[in-house]
C-alpha cells in the first residue's frame, strides 16, 4: 500500500471508533514487523504466527485506549507483542531451543558454497549465543537488526532513555564477544 | 584475548554488527500465515463473543423478547384448549 494514501492518524481514528476496515489497514501495515519479532523470539513458525495473531486481536480490542502521548502506534503493539512473548516464555518452564532449520538463512551472490556452508553454521552459532540472552537484550538486536530502529525507537517501545539503549547495547555486544571467543566464529576476518 | 578486556575496539564493533546483521535478517511470513492471521481478525473470537454476553442491555432485551413469545404462545394455546378442548369432554 503506497505510504501517501495512508494517514496513520486518520485510520488510528476510524480504528478506534470501531471501523474494522481502517484496522484491517494498520493489519496490512504492521503484519510483518510484529511477525518478524514475534518470529525471532519465539524460534518457530507455529508460535510465531499464534502470537501474532493474539498481538492484533489484542490490539484491536483495546484500541480505543490508545492515546499518542508521543509514543508512536507501532511502539504500543510491539508493547503488546513484548507482553504476549513475555508470557509465553513464563509459561514454558524451560527454554526452548530454537529450531535453525526454520530460520531462513540467505546465500550471498558469487559466494563460494564452501563459503556459504561455514557462514550458516556461524550464523546458527550465534544465533544460539543470542537465545541464551536475557529477554531484554534479544528484544534490542531484534529490534535493531530486524527491524532497523534507531536507540531513540527502542527506548520508546522499552520504556527506556536513548543512552539507557546504548548502553544496553554496549554490554549486549561485550556479552557476545566474549561468549564467541569461546565458538568458532572468527571476528578478526572481518 | 578478548576476555581481559571490558571495552570493544571499532573493529570488534564493525565486526559484531556485521555478525548480526547478516544472523538477523528480516523474514517475510509465508503467504498461508498472513492470510490465516488475517482470516483469524477478520472474525469474532470467542473473547468477542463473550464481550458481547456481557452487554446487559442487549441481554435484557433478548431476555423480555423470549418471555413475551412465551406469554403469547401460552395465551394462544389455552384460546385453543377453551375453544376446541371442552367441546370434546
Amino acid at each position: 500500500m503506497p505510504d501517501i494514501e495512508f494517514n496513520e492518524e486518520d485510520v488510528l481514528t476510524r480504528a478506534s471508533e470501531g471501523d474494522r476496515d481502517a484496522f484491517g489497514l494498520l493489519y496490512e501495515r504492521y503484519i510483518d514487523r510484529i511477525f518478524n519479532y514475534v518470529y525471532y523470539r519465539t524460534g518457530n513458525l507455529h508460535d510465531a504466527e499464534d502470537l501474532t495473531a493474539r498481538v492484533f486481536q489484542r490490539a484491536m480490542n483495546h484500541i480505543q485506549n490508545y492515546t499518542d502521548r508521543g509514543v508512536p502506534f507501532s511502539a504500543w503493539l510491539y508493547r503488546i507483542a513484548h507482553n504476549l512473548v513475555a508470557n509465553w516464555h513464563r509459561d514454558r518452564s524451560r527454554r526452548q531451543e530454537i529450531p535453525i532449520n526454520d530460520v531462513p538463512v540467505l546465500p550471498s551472490k558469487g559466494d563460494h558454497p564452501e563459503r556459504n556452508l561455514v557462514r550458516s553454521q556461524e550464523q546458527d552459532a550465534l544465533l544460539r549465543l543470542i537465545r541464551r540472552l536475557p529477554g531484554e537484550r534479544q528484544n534490542l538486536l531484534i529490534l535493531k537488526f530486524v527491524e532497523n530502529m534507531s536507540n531513540a525507537e527502542i527506548g520508546a517501545i522499552m520504556g527506556r532513555s536513548e543512552g539507557a539503549v546504548k548502553s544496553l547495547y554496549h554490554r549486549t555486544l561485550l556479552a557476545l564477544r566474549d561468549q564467541l571467543g569461546d565458538q568458532s566464529i572468527n571476528l578478526d576476518n572481518e | 584475548m578478548w576476555k581481559s578486556r571490558t571495552t570493544l575496539s571499532e573493529d570488534q564493533i564493525n565486526a559484531l554488527e556485521a555478525h548480526l546483521a547478516g544472523t538477523l535478517r528480516p523474514v517475510t511470513p509465508p503467504m498461508d500465515v498472513v492470510q490465516r492471521l488475517r482470516e483469524r481478525i477478520r472474525f469474532p473470537q470467542p473473547e468477542a463473543i463473550a464481550l458481547r454476553l456481557r452487554d446487559w442491555e442487549r441481554m435484557f432485551f433478548v431476555f423480555g423478547g423470549v418471555m413475551s413469545g412465551m406469554l403469547v404462545l401460552i395465551t394462544v394455546a389455552r384460546a385453543l384448549y377453551y375453544f376446541f378442548g371442552k367441546r370434546h369432554m
